[in-house]
């Protein structure tokens, strides 16, 4: 994406991925507080609007690491937003089962809506990528977390005592699973924005 | 696709190909959409877990830090609402003794009202919700349960969900039905909704304004320790004992 277009509030993302300790003090003194505020206001405490709080600064930690997180408008509205539907759903979810929240934004800037809806449709992808993992078998799950945890095939291949032609084999392949499963999904209930 | 397709996008991805061979593989992506889409799909998946299991080391102390300074930020905040000077202290002490002298030994059983905290009903959020549900939520959130319960009954003839079968036992229970709100409680209670813990809460609760301990204390001690209100279970426990 183009540099000129960044808000200059991209520091808070650029430190969340960098785990700077000064920038998330920055964030909890600087916007946590109105969050808080507004899950209490509506039927929610304290521990649960930290819940909601941690849970969305790991996304956005995940979403910077995946190089996919360049912020276009400021970061104070597109992060309230986000906790607060983040924390609507969790209320929708414990009074009534299936229910997403709709996508109707309340925030004026489209671009914090814009947003706001790319970090959720992340969130979204990554969780069911999570969940189809997890219908993997045992051994392609070792196999992969091992494929991009260690530096070569070579090492996998080593570690796992099988030969190099083999793992690269097996890793495509178990990788080939995960892409048919997730095109099966798809195709039955396609994730919106696209 | 098969077996043969995903070696080949996995060579594509690590930069394998010869200059031939890649030319040809963009050239079927442009030419077989259903090729191009699954490749998409494979690529995803490839940087997914390259994110996830390449940064799982920096992800585990990214998550850590923000226990520690969210922590942090939770204790000024509490600490800042309970700054005290001593001598509030000694003023609410003596407050509290005396309040414990004049009501202490009028009340040394747990009384029903002091744990009947109904939670308030959020039916018509789901959006399109109908008439009964909107009328229903009204009254049972103004308290007015005599007037909820016959609205609750027409719903559960068509919505026989958990949440509408909990707020009609509350209602049972308020207006002192005991039979019948134990029922609903009791079939709540061997299901497996969410409500199923506030079920037995309430089973307690419908005990102790029966004032029958015994049984109230047998079913406090069935609720789980990670129920939400457990600190409501543990306080009547106490006063139990």
């Amino acid at each position: 994406m183009n540099q000129i277009s960044h808000h200059p509030d991209q520091v808070y993302i650029d430190g969340l991925a960098n785990n700077d300790s000064e920038v998330i003090h920055a964030i909890y003194k600087k916007f946590v507080p109105k969050v808080v505020g507004y899950i209490k206001n509506n039927s929610g405490d304290e521990d649960k609007a930290q819940d909601v709080v941690q849970e969305v600064l790991i996304l956005l930690f995940d979403q910077a690491k995946a190089k996919k997180l360049q912020l276009t408008c400021p970061f104070d509205a597109y992060f309230f937003l986000l906790c607060k539907r983040k924390w609507l759903n969790e209320l929708k979810k414990h009074s009534n089962k299936g229910v997403t929240i709709d996508k109707e934004l309340t925030s004026i800037d489209g671009s914090v809506d814009e947003m706001v809806l790319q970090s959720e449709h992340f969130d979204e992808k990554q969780q069911l990528y999570d969940m189809m993992f997890q219908k993997l078998g045992e051994k392609c799950q070792e196999l992969l977390k091992l494929s991009f945890a260690l530096p070569s095939m070579e090492e996998v291949a080593e570690k796992l005592m099988v030969t190099y032609g083999y793992v690269r084999k097996k890793k495509s392949l178990c990788i080939g699973q995960l892409t048919q499963w997730i095109q099966e999904n798809n195709r039955f209930k396609s994730i919106k924005n696209t | 696709m098969n077996e043969e397709h995903f070696l080949e996008f996995d060579e594509y991805l690590q930069g394998e190909m010869n200059a031939g061979d890649k030319l040809a593989f963009e050239q079927r992506m442009k030419e077989e959409p259903e090729l191009k889409m699954a490749f998409e799909t494979y690529k995803e998946l490839h940087q997914h877990l390259e994110n996830k299991f390449g940064h799982a080391d920096e992800r585990k102390a990214f998550k850590e830090n923000l226990k520690k300074i969210s922590k942090e930020h939770h204790k000024k905040h509490k600490s800042k609402v309970i700054k005290f000077k001593p001598w509030y202290y000694v003023a609410a002490a003596s407050v509290a003794v005396l309040f414990g002298l004049l009501f202490f030994n009028y009340n040394q059983d747990p009384v029903f009202e002091d744990y009947n905290h109904p939670e308030q009903a959020f039916f018509t959020e789901r959006g399109g919700a109908d008439a009964n549900l909107k009328l229903a939520e009204t009254a049972y959130n103004g308290k007015k349960y005599s007037e909820a319960i016959p609205l609750f009954e027409t719903i559960l003839k068509t919505d026989k969900s958990a949440e509408i079968q909990y707020f009609y036992g509350v209602s049972l229970l308020e207006v002192n039905r005991f039979t019948d709100a134990e029922a609903v409680f009791t079939a709540l209670k061997s299901g497996n909704s969410i409500y199923k813990n506030k079920a037995i809460w309430s089973l307690a609760l419908s005990k102790l304004k029966q004032k029958d301990y015994k049984s109230c204390k047998e079913l406090l001690l069935t609720i789980p320790e990670d129920y939400e209100g457990n600190d409501q279970v543990d306080a009547l426990l106490d006063e139990l004992d």
